[in-house]
């Protein structure tokens, strides 16, 4: 079946959508969380694959990435976005999880700035 | 059913051969039985061959090897038909076990994890732990291998001190017959490091490390137990899974199947039904909580598929008989389960009867074709 056309949805002006900030649009029947992290934006399905949660509230920060037993080594900073329910680590960028990248993930959406407002295409 | 077709089901059943993972030889006179393999200063050390006198049984009098003084079971907790016809302790004779236990249930293989040393953990001092877990398997290496080559041995080791016990088992890890190493469990939870020169050892050898319950847990030291002290036998002895279940969760997460990926790790006589629990419990926690074991690479319940191995008795018996099929395709049981009968315990289970409503591909699995691959048989 044919992915149905995608639109641009208004978010925020870029000045009301500062580095920290997040916001969340209704595109249709989808609920999207706009993040603004540090200059750089990313759009998330705002629904946790889990239990499906809204993802307003979750933390952004980086994970401890595998390694050794007992070695504990911090990276991906602010790349990650956890749930405020259940604490699920989903990739801010691919909207994948870090427990199981292939089978359980959200959709991202792309962001882009006109002029001075931040449009989601979604 | 007519008897014609019970006839028909026991002859079918003994067509199959097990491997039987945990069987208890004891000893005839106790401590006396290790004299020969202890130095004449350890024999000096624990008064053994010391006249018999009036200090026998008070204080600080007498040593003898630490064991389940807790709880007592009101009908005995050996079984009372294995007794020896001189009176003798239960399987403490291979002539009369390889009768008993080995020729009459097909068993081929049969792992012994003596009866008398399970409380080795308590032992306060750890030279003289070791001292005792070198003289038994040398004593069962003399007296019980030689007299069948079923009969194969779990090393014991003595918990107290890692580095004695990665000594013993580079000692007699390569001797033939040799299947396993027995890790009496203390108040250190099997996943910490303090035991990790065991498992390097272990794993140099290709030996499963295998627990049991009766480590400290029967004993009023700080032991490997349950919250809390149990008042009665039946309710300690129902408890047990709890202390694998701590053991177990400990293992993954500290991650130590990373670190010795070739080690297999042997649940004795811990039931079964509690290891989906613990699989899907850990694997819903490792989703959220990742970050905080993040040497984990695979979902926990996967480490613990591949690298523990679980032993039948107490067989559980549910309600209804299907149930315990369910759990056992929960757990993986065509290689995750491998059978044993605890002979001569009180709830040995009889090999014929415990798997008989299996179906047959899953009853050989369990019955030898894993254990086979896990002992290297």
């Amino acid at each position: 079946m044919r992915r149905p056309a995608t639109q641009p949805y208004f978010v925020a002006k870029v000045s009301e959508l500062g580095p920290g900030m997040r916001r969340v649009v209704e595109a249709g029947q989808r609920s999207i969380l706009v993040l603004n992290v540090d200059g750089a934006f990313y759009a998330i399905r705002n629904r946790c694959p889990h239990q499906g949660c809204s993802l307003e509230c979750g933390t952004v920060s980086g994970t401890m990435l595998p390694s050794d037993p007992q070695q504990l080594i911090y990276g991906r900073h602010n790349q990650i976005l956890r749930c405020p329910w259940h604490g699920w680590e989903l990739d801010l960028r691919t909207g994948r999880s870090l427990f199981d990248p292939e089978g359980v993930r959200v959709a991202t959406y792309p962001v882009r700035i006109e002029g001075d407002s931040v449009v989601v295409e979604a | 059913m007519a008897t014609t077709e019970l006839a028909g089901k026991r002859a079918k059943e003994e067509s199959i051969s097990f491997v039987d993972a945990d069987v208890h030889p004891h000893f005839r006179q106790g401590l006396r039985d290790l004299m020969p393999y202890l130095s004449d200063a350890w024999r000096k050390r624990v008064g053994l061959g010391a006249a018999e006198s009036w200090t026998k049984g008070l204080p600080a009098s007498e040593f003898t090897l630490p064991t389940n003084r807790l709880y007592l079971h009101t009908k005995g907790a050996l079984r009372l038909d294995a007794v020896g016809p001189d009176g003798s302790p239960p399987a403490s004779d291979p002539k009369l076990v390889r009768e008993q236990l080995l020729d009459r249930f097909n068993i081929s293989a049969a792992v012994l994890i003596g009866g008398n040393m399970f409380g080795l953990g308590g032992v306060p001092d750890a030279d003289l732990a070791a001292a005792l877990a070198t003289a038994y398997n040398d004593y069962m290496l003399d007296t019980w291998l030689p007299v069948d080559s079923r009969y194969k041995l779990a090393l014991y080791v003595a918990p107290q001190d890692p580095v004695l016990a990665a000594k013993e088992i580079d000692r007699l890890g390569e001797r033939p017959g040799v299947v396993a190493v027995y890790l009496p469990l203390i108040n250190i939870l099997m996943g910490n490091r303090h035991f990790y020169p065991v498992y390097e050892a272990a794993t140099r050898h290709g030996l499963p490390v295998m627990v049991h319950p009766n480590s400290i847990d029967g004993q009023l030291v700080a032991g490997a137990r349950m919250v809390g002290i149990p008042s009665y036998y039946i309710e300690w002895h129902a408890g047990l899974s709890t202390i694998f279940m701590a053991n177990a969760a400990s293992l993954v997460c500290e991650g130590v199947y990373e670190r010795f990926p070739g080690l297999k790790t042997v649940f004795c006589e811990g039931g079964l039904s509690w290891v989906p629990h613990l699989m899907w419990r850990l694997d819903k926690n490792w989703k959220a909580l990742r970050d905080e074991v993040p040497w984990l690479k695979r979902r926990p319940s996967e480490y613990m598929l591949e690298h523990m191995r679980f032993s039948t008795q107490p067989i559980e018996e549910p309600e209804r008989p299907e149930y315990l099929l369910q759990i056992l395709e929960m757990m993986h049981a065509e290689r995750t389960v491998i059978f044993s009968s605890d002979f001569p315990h009180w709830d040995a289970d009889d090999p014929f009867w415990a798997l008989a409503k299996l179906p047959d591909q899953l009853k050989r699995r369990i019955a030898h074709e894993t254990a086979r691959e896990l002992f290297g048989l």
